[in-house]
């Protein structure tokens, strides 16, 4: 692992066009993440910042363009070797196991033999209540635990990359609040991209950020200029 | 996968069991134990064809029609290896060096990594090899010397064979004689035929962007083939003899263990090579499974001919004499005894004592892998959402070939464990994929016990109507006795299964969803 130069990017999507059949969703997505940093995806529903997730991890098919993780190529490669390499995804709608304890949801993202045991301390520190509820099956737990729990999850292997897509969907603000600072808590030690309709979360984690409209990469920079930027906010993302 | 039984299904059971009990009045208690114990039988049998099925369709959402073919290839393969040990021995050789080649895969995706050209040339390339493969395999593999049965002489077709073996008389057989070729040279033709294939193979679906090493550890599979391979066909003749004169029963053990391997093998070939590539395409599929298990009852037919015929049962379930029947579990062990009297009533040891254990048994080393390893973890989950599973950084494609060729060994062990009570026959998957397809639908598809459920309620009922058949059913408040005929005894399963359909859609433990 590279950690010598801050500024250096551990994702590259250089124009990918994905396809979920023979839809054509991602017509040209560009950007970069500089490593240990909060990159936001913005855009409206449907605009394809999901599928630009699923692109990375090659779920959905990647036809054009390159992506490069740490210096080397990854398109092509199947979902779980794209996955080993070191990048963790927390899919929206949660994705907790049904018929799995907590424990197991958590195992089950073991790489190597003993991979949770050694991260135990720390994510139960981040989730004290999965420690508490370890024995319960992964949809026993309220929404907002079973999104801990998918987040956690993606935290047992030693992931570089992060992809958390709608983190805050269906929570409660409260919960949404204990969010927030989980995933600045955990992007001290990995690089984040951040998938969220709700801007008050985005905003207040990302450092970058990338709009994508109907399938392209319209405008990326700071997240502190964006911010500022009401008439963009307004047009890009229909909020104020 | 966990669906609690509900207030209805139990009574239902409750109902089907009151039936049974009600109806059988007039039986004495010897005859009403020996009926379930059967019923447990054949519901053992029926369980390790369903149990496969269920597990596969659960995590890949195959329905494997083929499940029936490949409960009746286990029963062939373990005839031969038990009736014939010197076929087993001669065909051991080419398969291991068959596989050989595809153990070298990493080799060739190096190889196909390194070539240096562009990948349209690359796939062009690949097929150019699989074709000379193809015509190889024409001219060496029918070159290859098998000594075997003959289907159009009587005195050495399978019939005779198995008559004579259970006699306790081995036939003399001819050796295999070489055809044309060295043997050897046959032998390593196969190796040669193997790794064409595979380098063809792995130059077709070649991909980028892959890391590759050859490390030494990779190459143990191979060397470790090639010596077995090579042994056996060097040792050919003392082998064939050992394995002639062995005790029974170590050659019935070494016959389930052969069969239930080579079609674990079958199985896994058939997921990677033909299954995987249609998993977007779920209809394809299900003509698919149904054309291959057609192919392998013709491929049957043409190896081991129409005429049924058994396995014989080995030395342990033979014993007869002046001390048996058994009277006790230590007269089956000093005098080996076929049968054992319970309640007055002869029990036969193999068939409805020790397959009811084995079913028992299997049921509960499955759901202590589904519940207590990782790779059943990954299974529970898989049946969710195979996708997230792969997004965690696992192999899940693999995970599908190992369960599809659980699920097909589970078939092959309920085959070659049955053939010695109810005989090989070219319908024998047929009829009991049938049987396994109405458990499973009185059980709830998806559901490992619900697939124990039914198939104990499909073997019960089918053998109380046949023991009903023999004595009736006296309808209440009637002097009419009521006798099955043989027609009604498949209905009744299927009765069996509209009822209860009727009331759960799902089955007794299916997903109410």
């Amino acid at each position: 692992m590279n950690l010598t130069s801050p500024n250096e990017s551990i994702l590259k999507v250089q124009e990918i066009q994905s396809y979920i059949s023979h839809y054509h969703i991602l017509e040209e997505v560009t950007f970069e993440v500089p490593r240990g940093s909060i990159v936001a995806l913005l855009g409206r529903n449907g605009a394809g910042k999901t599928t630009t997730l699923k692109s990375i991890l090659n779920l959905v098919t990647v036809k054009e363009g390159e992506i490069i993780f740490e210096g080397r190529p990854i398109q092509g490669l199947t979902p779980y070797e794209v996955a080993q390499r070191g990048i963790g995804f927390v899919p929206e709608h949660r994705a907790v196991f049904r018929d799995l304890s907590v424990e197991e949801n958590l195992r089950i993202a073991e790489r190597k033999k003993g991979d949770f045991d050694k991260k135990r301390e720390m994510i139960f520190e981040l989730f004290p209540d999965l420690k508490k509820f370890i024995n319960l099956r992964g949809t026993e737990l309220s929404g907002g635990q079973q999104q801990m729990l998918a987040i956690a999850r993606a935290l047992v292997p030693d992931n570089r990359l992060l992809l958390i897509d709608e983190p805050s969907e269906g929570l409660a603000p409260v919960v949404i609040e204990q969010m927030i600072e989980v995933i600045a808590e955990l992007a001290k030690k990995s690089t984040v991209i951040l998938v969220d309709q709700n801007f008050l979360v985005t905003s207040k984690l990302a450092h970058q950020y990338v709009i994508i409209e109907e399938g392209k990469s319209v405008d990326r920079g700071e997240m502190a200029e964006l911010i500022g930027d009401q008439a963009k906010i307004h047009r890009y993302l229909g909020v104020a | 996968m966990k669906k609690k039984l509900n207030l209805t299904g139990i009574l239902l059971i409750a109902a089907f069991v009151v039936f049974l009990v009600l109806a059988g009045r007039g039986m004495p208690p010897r005859d009403l134990l020996i009926t379930t114990l059967r019923g447990f039988s054949v519901g053992s049998v029926t369980f390790l064809v369903a149990a496969g099925f269920s597990l596969i369709f659960g995590l890949l959402d195959v329905l494997n029609l083929a499940q029936g073919t490949l409960y009746m290839i286990g029963a062939y393969v373990g005839w031969t290896v038990f009736v014939r040990p010197d076929t087993f021995v001669d065909v051991t050789p080419i398969i291991l060096f068959l596989m050989a080649g595809f153990a070298l895969n990493f080799l060739w995706d190096y190889l196909a990594d390194k070539i240096k050209l562009d990948p349209q040339k690359k796939k062009i390339l690949g097929w150019s090899m699989v074709v000379v493969a193809v015509a190889l395999a024409a001219f060496i593999l029918p070159r290859y010397p098998i000594a075997m049965w003959q289907l159009n002489n009587y005195a050495q077709s399978p019939i005779s064979f198995s008559y004579m073996a259970d006699q306790g008389i081995r036939l003399p057989v001819a050796p295999a004689q070489a055809k044309g070729i060295p043997p050897m040279l046959a032998l390593y033709g196969g190796l040669a035929i193997s790794a064409l294939l595979a380098f063809g193979l792995a130059l077709i679906r070649y991909k980028e962007n892959r890391q590759h090493s050859l490390h030494w550890k990779k190459w143990q599979v191979f060397v470790i083939l090639l010596l077995l391979g090579t042994l056996i066909m060097a040792f050919n003749t003392p082998l064939s003899n050992w394995l002639m004169d062995m005790n029974t029963n170590w050659l019935f053990i070494i016959a389930i263990v052969v069969s239930v391997l080579s079609v674990v093998g079958l199985g896994a070939l058939m997921e990677k090579t033909m299954i995987q590539p249609l998993y977007s395409r779920p209809v394809y599929q299900l003509m698919l499974t149904l054309g291959l298990g057609t192919i392998g009852m013709q491929l049957v037919k043409a190896i081991w001919g129409m005429p049924e015929f058994v396995l014989p049962k080995p030395e342990f379930f033979r014993g007869a004499g002046a001390a048996c029947p058994a009277t006790s579990i230590k007269d089956i062990f000093t005098h080996n005894c076929s049968t054992i009297m319970i309640l007055g009533g002869r029990v036969r040891v193999y068939d409805e004592i020790v397959l009811p254990i084995i079913g028992i048994t299997v049921l509960i080393l499955v759901w202590l892998l589904l519940k207590k390893t990782r790779i059943g973890m990954i299974i529970r989950a898989g049946v969710q959402d195979s996708n997230m599973v792969e997004a965690l950084g696992i192999n899940v494609r693999r995970v599908f070939t190992f369960v599809f060729a659980l699920g097909a060994g589970l078939a092959a062990l309920g085959g070659v464990l049955s053939a010695p009570s109810n005989g090989l026959s070219v319908a024998m998957g047929e009829k009991l994929l049938l049987n396994a397809l109405i458990a499973l639908a009185i059980g709830g598809l998806t559901s490992y016990p619900g697939a124990a459920l039914g198939s104990l309620m499909v073997g019960l009922i089918q053998q109380f109507m046949i023991k009903y058949g023999q004595i009736g059913i006296p309808i209440p408040f009637t002097d009419i006795i009521f006798k099955p005929t043989p027609a009604i005894i498949p209905a009744s399963t299927m009765l069996l299964m509209v009822i209860v359909l009727l009331i759960l859609p799902n089955g007794l433990l299916g997903r109410q969803d």
